[in-house]
């Protein structure tokens, strides 16, 4: 039995989530009802087998100290077991922040030293999807691999947006050789798009690390390890044929929460069994939810906490919404502890935690001439920041980022209803 | 407030809830989908900041235990803190079970002397409340009495059932009347009592009997100062299956004082089968719900009204669930329908069988004392074929399979 240590890297904030980043890392944005995203990732290692894990975080990172806790949600307390979130800090000769992903592990090598662990996989915090990592490793023993990606087929259009490999067909389904690999290529030769799940024997990581810091100016395991890997050493692709949801959009996001809407989800959370920190945000202190008579729910997610009187369909509920008579929530993911007051109406919508909304909102509404939007942004996502407050009679059309802790006096009526905050 | 230690008394057999405490004691009773009965007292201990709780078992006490733990869910884990489960221990007789109330006190005499209170606090496990324990012991404390004992009034015709108390305009009980066929009072005993400990000590020490409210409070009343706590919200004995509906569906009552969210109730959602390792539950396009609570990890693709659903539970297409409590991991297929039902856990309703279904023609044959209001109970792990009818106030043993079941069609006041 090989020894491993996990390393996720958790610390990344996305521009492109806009207002739901602004002060978390991606890691810990909440998702499907009641968890965090890394929470998938932290059970797939429960589920595993692997039991001491470092999660790397610079930005925001209090939610994400808060969450982790001491790792008992994921099983992970004993004597060589370990969840610990490492951040940047000084140090004698030199202190900087991460400069990168594989910086970041770089400078956590006394970490890893002190585990002295056999192989390290590296993986990413923000990703939804379930894996037995061991079947991973033993495809990586029995290659007898230097370092085996995950990687995914994904539609040619989007394979730009990826890290991308063409694997050989040494073992067909199962994976192969990598012969090639390009970190977002302009013209992708493969479709096998890299799911940045990263498996290295510890020696040779520690070496290639050591050589990266020496000799480059980016220091990322996409860009800068595995292409260097493929050439000199046993680099080997893994494939993975699962639900895997890639949130680096809202739109990516708000649909990886949708996709748990349906009799055949392909995420099947129950069989996953996905643990979360049920000390965070008082999980395990909350009422069952009430349904009231006036209520009227379809195709809904929901979790403990809630009050709901008004109507509800295709939207993910977290615990703690209270959703007043008359109010109207359709393809929206509401998030802890959110007031939807009487006769508002939610569509296609995100209202992150604390938010109150109050009577007569129309949020996310495509609202005919008071709508400037182009005809090609119908799709897009209205997002409402932590803890605002809408003021009542509030028009906030579609594509609109309001960003946190706005106050009622902030807001300016007339932008609100016409122009992007 | 002086130092208190709370003995909680969580032995009780429950037997008028019939198969719900068959396989468990009456305080470890699931309720309002999370919840066990329990729950209510020992948050009620934390609310009111008590540190020390003993918890005395007895009957099926496995549920029970595994339910408390540590007590860290109701935070009485801590240097100064902790909840203790007292088992009866064998002691010089062969094995000496609680014979009673004060028995089972006077046998863990050593857990009060070890944090050495002023007070002690005796509850029970059995009632759905919510009190601050500090003003009962505040106004014992004010009144320099030697017990007090928590009341409330109650319709004089219920009064038999209780242990009523006798009291002059300043609240010191002049007389006490257990389960008095004409009672002169209204005012119940909760089964709630401080005590003073050297008194509690001295009145064990010579008591003529096992209980409290037979034997130590009536022979106390003369020469010592026994007070009454007039007590005036919710508070509801669930000691019948009919009572144990009665407060499920307080829950859903807006205009009820029974407030689990002001009434900060927790429980246990670590233990196994509860809610920790659930996901949230999913309400499907075809589902009609109202006026219910919803536990995780349910799936709802049929009807649901007025009825508290606990964890786990499936509710198939075309499936109606009407003024029913259905405990955790219940299964109702398509097309059933259920009226008026307690299920016990994992229970499973076959297709297109109807239950409580028809007319209350007659109480149950065989324990007409606990089942007559037309409520129909389903033991747990009861597997019902499909096509089943089963009328009002009929009783389904637990375990019963298909099999055993042996009809399709259970009269109005059938025990199986």
């Amino acid at each position: 039995m090989k020894k491993i240590l996990a390393m996720i890297l958790a610390g990344g904030r996305v521009d492109e989530l806009k207002a739901l980043t602004q002060n978390r890392p991606k890691s810990t944005v909440p998702y499907g009802g009641m968890y965090r995203i890394i929470d998938f990732p932290l059970s797939n290692l429960m589920h595993s087998g692997i039991e001491k894990v470092g999660v790397l975080s610079q930005y925001h990172s209090a939610s994400l100290v808060r969450h982790i806790g001491i790792g008992s949600s994921w099983d992970m307390v004993g004597r060589d077991r370990g969840a610990m979130v490492l951040p940047p800090f000084k140090s004698e000769k030199k202190s900087d922040w991460y400069r990168g992903t594989a910086d970041a592990v770089y400078q956590n090598i006394d970490f890893i030293d002190e585990f002295n662990p056999d192989l390290v996989l590296v993986l990413s915090g923000d990703h939804v999807y379930h894996m037995n990592y061991q079947e991973l490793i033993d495809y990586h023993l029995r290659k007898q691999a230097d370092v085996t990606a995950v990687f995914k087929e994904t539609p040619i259009q989007s394979a730009h947006r990826f890290g991308i490999a063409t694997i050989d067909r040494e073992d067909d389904k199962t994976g192969g050789r990598i012969t090639a690999y390009h970190e977002k290529p302009v013209n992708p030769k493969s479709a096998w798009a890299s799911l940045t799940i990263y498996l290295f024997n510890t020696d040779l990581l520690k070496k290639m690390l050591a050589e990266l810091i020496q000799n480059s100016e980016s220091f990322e395991f996409g860009h800068d390890i595995l292409p260097r890997m493929v050439k000199s050493y046993r680099a080997y692709g893994y494939k993975f044929y699962g639900y895997w949801a890639y949130s680096r959009t809202i739109q990516e996001y708000w649909q990886a929460n949708m996709d748990l809407l349906s009799d055949h989800s392909p995420i099947d959370l129950k069989q996953w069994n996905v643990r979360t920190n049920l000390d965070h945000r008082n999980l395990r202190d909350r009422t069952p939810t009430i349904i009231a008579d006036s209520a009227e729910i379809h195709n809904s997610v929901i979790y403990t906490g809630c009050v709901i009187k008004g109507q509800v369909s295709d939207s993910v509920i977290f615990p703690g919404t209270i959703i007043e008579e008359g109010a109207k929530v359709t393809q929206s993911i509401i998030m802890f502890d959110t007031i939807i007051k009487k006769n508002s109406v939610i569509e296609k919508s995100i209202l992150d935690t604390d938010v109150i909304i109050n009577e007569n909102c129309a949020i996310g509404r495509i609202d005919g001439e008071n709508d400037r939007i182009d005809k090609d942004d119908d799709d897009e996502i209205t997002v409402i920041g932590q803890a605002t407050i809408i003021p009542s009679g509030s028009v906030i059309g579609r594509n609109r980022i309001i960003e946190r802790t706005m106050k009622p006096d902030q807001f300016n009526h007339d932008t609100i209803i016409s122009g992007k905050q | 407030m002086r130092k208190t230690t709370a003995m909680l008394l969580a032995g009780g057999v429950g037997s008028r809830l019939n198969v719900l405490a068959k396989l468990r004691a009456k305080p470890a009773v699931p309720f309002g989908g999370i919840y066990r009965i329990i729950d209510f007292t020992l948050s009620n201990v934390m609310n009111s900041r008590l540190d020390h709780v003993g918890i005395l078992t007895q009957y099926k006490p496995f549920s029970l235990m595994e339910h408390i733990g540590t007590g860290a869910p109701w935070d009485l884990v801590g240097r100064k803190r902790g909840a203790k489960i007292l088992p009866p221990k064998t002691g010089e007789k062969d094995f000496d079970w609680y014979q009673g109330t004060a028995d089972a006190i006077a046998q863990n005499l050593d857990f009060i002397y070890r944090d050495v209170p002023e007070n002690v606090l005796v509850l029970s496990g059995d009632h759905i409340y919510y009190m601050d324990y500090r003003s009962l012991i505040n106004f014992h404390e004010q009144a320099d009495a030697d017990i007090t004992i928590a009341v409330r009034e109650v319709p004089i015709e219920t009064a038999h059932h209780f242990g009523i108390a006798i009291a002059d305009e300043k609240n010191r009980i002049l007389a006490w009347e257990e389960k008095p066929k004409q009672p002169k009072s209204n005012l119940a005993s909760m089964g709630i009592y401080v005590f003073n400990t050297s008194f509690l000590i001295r009145a064990l020490e010579k008591r003529q009997g096992p209980d409290f409210g037979k034997n130590i409070i009536p022979d106390s009343i003369q020469i010592n100062k026994v007070m009454a706590y007039r007590f005036k919200g919710y508070w509801q004995d669930v000691g019948t299956l009919q009572s144990l509906w009665d407060a499920n569906m307080d829950i859903l009552d807006p205009d009820s004082e029974l407030q689990l969210s002001r009434w900060k109730c927790r429980t246990n959602i670590e233990e196994e089968g509860m809610v920790g390792d659930r996901p949230p539950s999913y309400i499907g396009t075809s589902a009609r719900v109202k006026n219910a609570i919803i536990a995780p990890y349910c799936t709802i693709d049929g009807e649901v009204y007025h009825s508290i659903l606990s964890p786990g539970v499936k509710v198939c297409k075309g499936a109606v669930v009407r003024d029913s409590v259905i405990m955790h991991d219940c299964v109702i297929e398509e097309g059933a329908q259920l009226d008026h039902v307690i299920t016990d856990k994992e229970v499973q309703i076959g297709a297109n069988c109807r239950i409580g279904i028809g007319d209350v023609i007659c109480p149950n044959q065989q324990f007409p004392d606990h089942l007559a209001s037309g409520l129909t109970v389903i033991g747990k792990k009861c597997v019902i074929p499909p096509g089943t009818t089963i009328g009002k106030n009929c009783i389904i043993n637990p375990l019963t399979s298909a099999n055993q079941l042996g009809t399709h069609f259970l009269a109005c006041g059938t025990t199986v």
